[in-house]
């Protein structure tokens, strides 16, 4: 039998958690509000940039641009996007599978990381690959800025010839319910086919002022928008994933109350039979 | 009149413009064109001026500053570093800033950076305030 004061404690205390994450889904969901609304204006830009970028790259001369060419090498960069809080169900635990997974498929490549948010450092410090910049608390108050800091140095990285590719593994925002992990290979920036109608012939630009020049600036401008789109797409996610772990949390605690508020009537019930016979059966003693 | 061209304006805050238009005015890097329909594909630097466009003899008016221009098969693309339309602007805000980047030329200690940046903010400043002196 159950202790009648130790089930009431515990009522307390799943009720107590209940109230903390039912504020946290609210929090979470607020917040999910403004990121969901700025990725959803940025998307735009950032999908006519690719196209721009794409017509461009399919007619130009890829010995134009350092960001264009295509080398042999092995060395791979991952700029990894994780959080840097806790409690939002698989959202970090995907990312890092998907990371984990990529470095083992391509072990004989030369890795290495740059890891974005607390959560991802945590882990990946620990394993035996190089991490190159860690962008921890990006979280609170990320901007454009800060998101062309980061795209110069994937650039300058690049261009230098220190790696030979770069991919950027983060969570893309489908629905409030729903995050999708995706690699998207950044830099050599690979044009898409342009297909090629028979009876037409692409035509080149005319450039104004020339084309190496809105070359260089589209590019570095592109590495930008495509960096600050993989964060915001992020930031919408995680607030996003921790709204309906916590809506689960919720629902869980309500259903752990309700299953302990049972046992415990049921308890109260037989401690109150209980008691009951040893009345009667004190009375018939007397009277017997 | 089915000859349009589909205008789009984006910033990276916002997708301004999506329409089908007959006409499009744009200041670029190195003067000011026209696009009609059938333009050839061009592509080039914007600066900060007044883009607009005419639809159905109407004609509206963004003020838009840096970014590029895309022609392809009739599409126009903008991409703008920032962008809005003319009877959205605040004036004493713009007042302001064109205050703030003239007080900023005049200092003589600047870098050639901090030089163009504060050029930039008054070319945006001028271009904003101009539109609004002329309607």
């Amino acid at each position: 039998m159950p202790n009648l004061k130790d089930i009431k404690r515990r009522i307390q205390s799943v009720k107590n958690t209940q109230q903390i994450t039912k504020a946290m889904k609210l929090v979470a969901a607020s917040k999910l509000r403004k990121a969901q609304l700025a990725i959803l204006e940025a998307r735009p830009y950032a999908i006519k940039m690719m196209d721009v970028l794409n017509h461009l790259a399919a007619r130009c001369n890829h010995d134009l641009h350092p960001l264009l060419d295509v080398r042999e090498g092995d060395r791979t960069l991952l700029l990894i996007i994780t959080s840097d809080k806790g409690l939002c169900g698989g959202f970090n635990g995907s990312i890092i599978r998907k990371t984990a997974q990529y470095l083992k498929d391509n072990a004989q490549n030369e890795n290495s990381l740059i890891v974005a948010g607390k959560k991802g450092n945590d882990i990946f410090r620990n394993r035996p690959v190089e991490i190159r910049q860690d962008i921890i608390g990006w979280t609170k108050g990320f901007d454009y800025l800060k998101a062309k800091e980061t795209g110069e140095n994937l650039a300058t990285l690049f261009a230098e010839k220190k790696v030979d590719r770069v991919f950027m593994i983060y969570n893309e925002f489908k629905s409030v319910m729903q995050q999708e992990v995706v690699v998207e290979q950044l830099l050599p920036v690979i044009p898409e086919k342009v297909e090629k109608k028979d009876d037409t012939f692409v035509v080149d630009y005319i450039y104004e002022p020339d084309e190496e020049t809105i070359l260089d600036q589209l590019l570095k401008r592109y590495m930008t928008v495509e960096v600050y789109r993989a964060f915001l797409e992020s930031s919408a996610s995680e607030h996003g994933a921790r709204m309906t772990a916590m809506d689960n949390a919720t629902r869980n605690a309500g259903e752990m109350i309700g299953d302990l508020t049972l046992t415990y009537n049921q308890a109260r019930q037989a401690y109150i039979t209980k008691e009951l016979i040893e009345i009667v059966n004190g009375a018939e003693a007397l009277k017997g | 009149m089915s000859q349009k061209l589909i205008l789009s304006v984006v910033t990276p805050e916002k997708l301004l413009v999506s329409e089908e238009v007959d006409q499009v005015n744009v200041p670029g890097s190195e003067g000011d064109m026209a696009i009609l329909y059938d333009h050839t594909p061009i592509l080039t630097n914007l600066r900060s001026g007044q883009l607009s466009y005419e639809k159905e003899g109407e004609t509206i008016t963004l003020v838009v500053s840096g970014g590029y221009l895309e022609v392809t098969d009739n599409r126009v693309t903008v991409l703008a570093e920032t962008g809005e339309f003319l009877h959205e602007i605040d004036r004493e805000r713009a007042e302001r800033a064109h205050a703030n980047a003239e007080k900023q030329l005049n200092q003589t200690d600047l870098s050639e950076e901090e030089f163009i940046k504060a050029q930039k903010k008054l070319f945006r400043a001028v271009a904003r305030l101009e539109n609004l002196n002329n309607n």
